[in-house]
């Protein structure tokens, strides 16, 4: 059956764009959970993730070309794995700051009052992009061989990468629903999302559980700009915005707050991204705008959300 | 009224300003000496973000809904006075039906946006009208047939004078010629803004401004009072619509195209946005001072830094070590950066802005220890 | 305040005064008067323009050279006979053009230096305008005015070197034109800023508001360009192309006229799809798989650097379509290579670019040669970049046009522009023709190969039988 389907052309373009649009949505699952982990415990939409996530790609870049210029070489393993540890932290302990000094401070403040301050960081995180790498597209120097891991016969396209943003993407999702589900501090960031008042009565110290959280969810927006590099190698400042909305509408669409939500939602949107592109070039993107604008209206809780969600 | 003891209060005194400016040559002169910048080719534009910035204000300030979307009714307003006036198109619509077929095909976009918005809570309301936004400006660009994508519509004639203003303006030797002399389109375009102006404060005054601040301050206690929520709602962001696309119609005929979609872009939105912010929410004057400031900075600020920065990037030497950081950050290149701060500054600091209405002010320093403009909205 | 009086007569009054000021306006009524001149002096000049482009090997000159137009009775305006002349150069000196138009402003700097910035009793200065912004990373609507209207207020202000972007010479020409300001773009290829019947109807009266031409460019059109990729094509045995473009006026227009000439009889190239891409999207991929299926022998792009030619390459690569990608002129810079990355362009990328590249300028040896050898001496590297070039002959042409002129005033400075003909400058021999375009038609095919440009053939169009 199945080569009887593959044997159309049609049939073959239609699993390579669902698998191209599969990856797709991994990466911007990496960056959704970021949203929703820090809306499900302060409801604050933290309108700079995407842009932290710009900076994570830029971080990774200054450090492979300085790598580059060091050794001379810039396809070892070892620097993969190495951007992939620092480059997390780096975002991890940007986002900490972040929160540390412009939202703790107006933790009491009204929802929108915050959503502003986040668009400012947004702006200065983009400012910082521009003049880091300039106006232009910066390529990002291969680390790993583009090869087709399917026999080239069958026409389907899936590449050494698209495994290993999957072998990324998937083992840091399950770690992370773990880690909320079992360990203390996990738990304990459930109980703020569900209520912060209560949870500060019963000992939790929520200050040290939002930090730990914008903690988190930078290191994900850190790995997520690895795995993105290695997939789209091409950087620039404005990449996070719009990377930023694809994510972002992902959480909406998979009920923001909820963390299998985001990824389902990603993975849907990638999917409605690559399918939109197949049609027409030019209007994925707005098909992704109606999405949000039609999710946001008529069902805001998203697929996976109800009305009586636990948040994170 | 703030300077009720004196006979003459700040507010005349900008607005005699603004109209003596064209009248003084000598002032643009030395402007233009000291900068290479005719300034009076750049004061309307500011006129008509002026507009754009009031008719934010009429959603975020009096009616609290943070609106991110500002910038679609814009480009809306500018290109359908595009597609009624370019030769490209048979309508070759007057100037006046061109501004006010805009205004109109705005707040209906506005009407029909807001029925499904009014229910939304506060951050989703405003990623709705952020989407809203990137809607349109990408739709301007994808509908080439329709709006020449980013070749963009041109060129939108100028208005033409009536005999007595034509006559008048040929006799003090200005001429008629709206491409060179800069004083028709200023006082064109000054008068709509005072007109503008005095529409909002005649609105603020009146039972359905009074009716907006109730909901702003307290929206389940103004519905109980019996105020039909939905429907101020809807009218705040109806007038809104039609100011901001009454601001884009002037500005396609002020520059003669309906640029690129790119000048109805999320950027355009947020730079509105910070100018109410730093001016004071709700607050005519707050609002007119944050537009001052911040695209005073922009259009002229930033441009004459950009020169000096170039010039200083050739030299070398202390000049360049001390002032070159500095024109930096101040120039075009820091210009995200700035608008960055300014939100984040002044929501930590001054939430109210700096020239916060009397109400937000009072309420500011009485009773809630947390001041806050925007309201809470869960 | 205001107020005391009541406000609501208050507005009635202001809104009275609203309707009076600014009314019926008829649109039609600016430009008629001058339409019919505009569309005459271009006439005059096109008829053999659009056909022969056809007809005469592009490669080689017109053959034919426009009749000098007649000399006004009278120049208006001020006039000076020493003093100091100023001009701008408009261009985007910010984002990602910013490699290209260093080095037109290199260009333009060295040919006034070689005057010794003096040319009679005119001493010059020249000053360099940027119509970009940082965040657009790209041409501003709002700048470019601005720019126009500064150096038509600056009476000092005699030439206008600008602009880069088609785009932006669509709202600096009417504003220039108004002021008789001569302006000399080295890198608008649009065909329709001059040529009548290759756009709007009204185009290009509408950019002519006066009905005079004083708008010139030295560098050859898109109309050129676009069929002369077709034939290169031809000739490199391509049976089918898929076509994408940016949606911009440059980029667009030049895969519209690929396309048609593809389509044409003496070509035929089958054309499997034309589409426009989304130039904010970060990846094509899902794109890109479509057109592999297709399996076309060529992918051409109408687009720029800035338009995300580079990222279209890349996943070309990435979805393993192996066909070789062309590409126009604005592509022709270091920043494309770099954004593509060499390896994925190295030996299937083809690009072809109006005039000469720097190896074969050298070759040519006078004028050519000395330009290149003088820029890599002061500059301490080559000209690269595809319109450094450009930019010093349209000094070179602001020169000669106010050495011509003898005088400080703009119509004669732009009339004398008119009466260049036979012009010896570093591109070659050329004329202006009565549109203000170069008889230019010099094309060139480069590739790239070890991240580098390299010449790889002259292009032209045969001849029709």
């Amino acid at each position: 059956m199945a080569t009887v389907l593959l044997a159309d052309s049609t049939w073959v373009l239609f699993v390579n764009i669902c698998l191209n649009g599969l990856t797709t949505g991994f990466l911007y699952a990496l960056i959704a959970l970021g949203y929703t982990m820090v809306y499900g415990i302060v409801e604050l939409i933290n309108f700079a993730h995407g842009d932290l996530f710009m900076l994570g790609c830029f971080f990774a870049w200054s450090l492979v070309s300085a790598a580059a210029v060091a050794t001379g070489s810039t396809g070892a393993l070892l620097l993969l794995l190495a951007i992939l540890l620092l480059t997390p932290l780096f975002c991890a302990a940007i986002n900490w700051s972040v929160d540390r000094v412009i939202y703790r401070p107006r933790r009491s403040a009204p929802k929108l009052n915050l959503l502003v301050s986040a668009i400012g960081v947004s702006f200065i995180f983009m400012n910082i992009g521009q003049l880091w790498g300039g106006a232009q597209d910066l390529d990002f120097p291969r680390l790993v061989e583009d090869r087709n891991l399917l026999p080239a016969d069958s026409g389907l396209q899936f590449s050494l990468i698209d495994a290993i943003v999957i072998s990324v993407t998937v083992p840091t999702m399950i770690g992370l629903a773990i880690f909320v589900k079992l360990t203390p501090l996990g738990k304990a960031m459930r109980a703020v999302a569900q209520n912060p008042m209560a949870a500060q009565l019963m000992g939790i110290n929520t200050n040290r559980v939002i930090s730990a959280t914008f903690l988190i969810g930078g290191a994900l927006a850190g790995v997520g700009s690895v795995v993105y590099v290695l997939k789209i190698p091409t950087i620039n400042w404005a990449m996070g915005f719009q990377n930023g909305l694809y994510a972002f509408t992902s959480a909406v669409l998979g009920g923001i707050g909820n963390i299998p939500g985001a990824v389902l939602g990603a993975i849907l949107i990638g999917m409605v991204y690559s399918l939109g592109s197949w049609y027409d070039a030019r209007w994925a993107t707005t098909l992704v705008f109606l999405i949000l604008i039609v999710i946001l209206v008529f069902r805001p809780a998203g697929i996976l959300g109800t009305h009586t969600r636990e948040k994170v | 009224m703030r300077n009720a003891k004196l006979p003459i209060s700040w507010e005349m005194l900008a607005v005699a300003a603004a109209l003596l400016y064209p009248l003084v040559p000598a002032v643009d002169d030395f402007l233009f000496r000291l900068t290479h910048w005719r300034f009076g080719f750049v004061m309307p534009t500011i006129f008509i973000l002026a507009i754009l910035a009031l008719a934010l204000n009429v959603v975020v300030g009096y009616a609290g809904l943070l609106h991110l979307g500002i910038a679609g009714f814009f480009g809306i307003g500018a290109y359908v006075t595009g597609i009624l006036t370019v030769p490209a198109y048979p309508f070759g619509c007057s100037f006046w039906l061109a501004v006010l077929a805009s205004t109109l095909v705005a707040t209906a976009f506005g009407i029909v946006l807001s029925a499904p918005l009014l229910r939304l809570r506060g951050d989703y309301f405003a990623l709705v009208t952020l989407g809203f936004g990137l809607a349109v400006m990408y739709s301007i660009r994808n509908l080439e047939e329709i709006t020449a994508g980013t070749k963009s519509l041109n060129p939108v004639p100028p208005p033409e004078l009536l005999p007595p203003f034509g006559q008048l303006f040929e006799a003090v030797g200005w001429g008629t010629d709206w491409a060179s002399e800069y004083r028709l389109f200023y006082y064109l375009t000054l008068a709509f803004l005072l007109g503008t102006i005095l529409l909002l404060r005649n609105l603020e005054r009146s039972s359905l401004g009074r009716a907006w601040v109730a909901l702003r301050e307290d929206e389940l206690a103004a519905t109980c009072m019996g105020l039909n929520a939905a429907r101020l709602k809807l009218a705040a962001f109806a007038l809104s619509a039609a100011l901001a696309g009454m601001a884009g119609s002037l500005y396609a005929i002020k520059l003669g195209s309906t640029a690129d979609p790119l000048a109805y872009d999320f950027n355009r939105s947020v730079t509105m946005l910070c100018c109410l912010i730093l001016g004071g929410l709700g607050n005519r004057n707050g609002v007119l001072l944050g537009v001052a400031l911040i695209l005073g900075y922009d259009n002229l600020l930033a441009p004459i830094l950009d020169d000096v920065q170039r010039a200083l990037g050739e030299q070398s030497g202390w000049k360049k070590i001390v002032l070159y950081p500095f024109t930096l950050l101040m120039s075009t290149k820091g210009k995200l950066m700035m608008f960055g701060l300014v939100l984040i500054l002044m929501m930590r600091y001054r939430p109210e802005g700096l020239l916060p209405s009397s109400r937000v002010r009072e309420e500011m320093h009485e009773g809630d220890p947390a001041p806050h403009t925007l309201p809470r909205k869960e | 305040m205001i107020g005391r009086i009541g406000p609501w007569v208050h507005g009635s009054v202001l809104l009275l005064l609203l309707t009076g000021f600014a009314c019926n306006k008829a649109p039609q009524n600016t430009p008629t008067a001058s339409d019919d001149g505009g569309a005459k002096i271009s006439l005059k000049g096109t008829g053999n323009d659009s056909s022969t482009s056809n007809n005469s090997p592009a490669g080689t000159e017109d053959g034919t050279v426009a009749p000098i137009p007649p000399k006004p009775a009278k120049f208006e305006g001020p006039t000076a006979k020493s003093g100091k002349i100023k001009i701008v150069s408009s261009l985007p000196r910010t984002g990602s053009a910013k490699g290209q138009t260093d080095t037109i402003v290199n260009g333009i700097k060295l040919a006034l230096e070689e005057v010794n910035y003096k040319v009679g009793d005119f001493t010059i200065e020249y000053e360099d305008l940027d119509d970009a912004t940082a965040q657009a990373g790209q041409w501003d609507a709002q700048r470019e005015t601005s720019n126009a209207q500064r150096a038509v207020q600056d009476l000092d202000v005699m030439v206008y070197i600008g602009t880069y972007n088609s785009g932006a010479a669509k709202i600096a020409m009417p504003i220039l034109n108004r002021a008789d300001l001569l302006m000399i773009s080295p890198a608008n290829t649009t065909p329709s800023l001059t040529k009548p019947n290759t756009g709007d109807k009204d185009e290009p009266a509408r950019y002519r508001p006066t009905g005079r031409v004083n708008y010139f460019r030295v560098v050859p059109t898109d109309d050129v360009q676009g069929p002369v990729a077709a034939w290169w094509a031809k000739k490199m045995k391509v049976k089918s192309v898929y076509i994408l473009d940016d949606g911009e006026a440059y980029g667009k227009g030049i895969a519209d006229l690929f396309k048609s000439e593809c389509e044409d009889e003496r070509v035929r190239i089958k054309v499997l799809g034309q589409e426009t891409i989304d130039v904010r999207a970060q990846e094509f991929r899902a794109l890109m798989l479509k057109i592999k299926k297709e399996n076309p022998d060529l992918v051409y792009f109408g687009g720029t650097t800035q338009t995300k030619a580079g990222q279209l390459a890349k996943d070309m690569k990435s979805v393993g379509l192996d066909c070789p990608f062309m590409v126009p002129d604005g592509c022709y810079e270091k920043a494309f290579i770099e954004s593509a990355g060499a390896d994925v362009l190295n030996g299937r990328c083809y690009v072809t670019f109006g005039g000469l590249p720097p190896s074969e300028l050298v070759k040519q040896g006078g004028k050519s040669k000395a330009f290149v050898e003088a820029y890599e001496r002061k500059f301490g590297k080559m000209p690269d970049e595809a319109y450094a070039v450009y930019g010093y002959e349209c000094a070179l042409v602001a020169l000669e046009a106010i050495r011509r002129a003898g005088e400080k005033n703009r119509q004669a400075i732009t009339y004398a522009a008119h009466t260049i003909r036979n012009f010896q400058g570093a591109l070659g021999t050329w004329s202006f023709d009565a549109n203000g375009d170069t008889t230019l038609r010099v094309m060139s095919g480069s590739v790239v190969r070890d991240g580098q440009f390299q010449f790889e053939t002259l292009l032209s169009i045969p001849p029709k039988r």
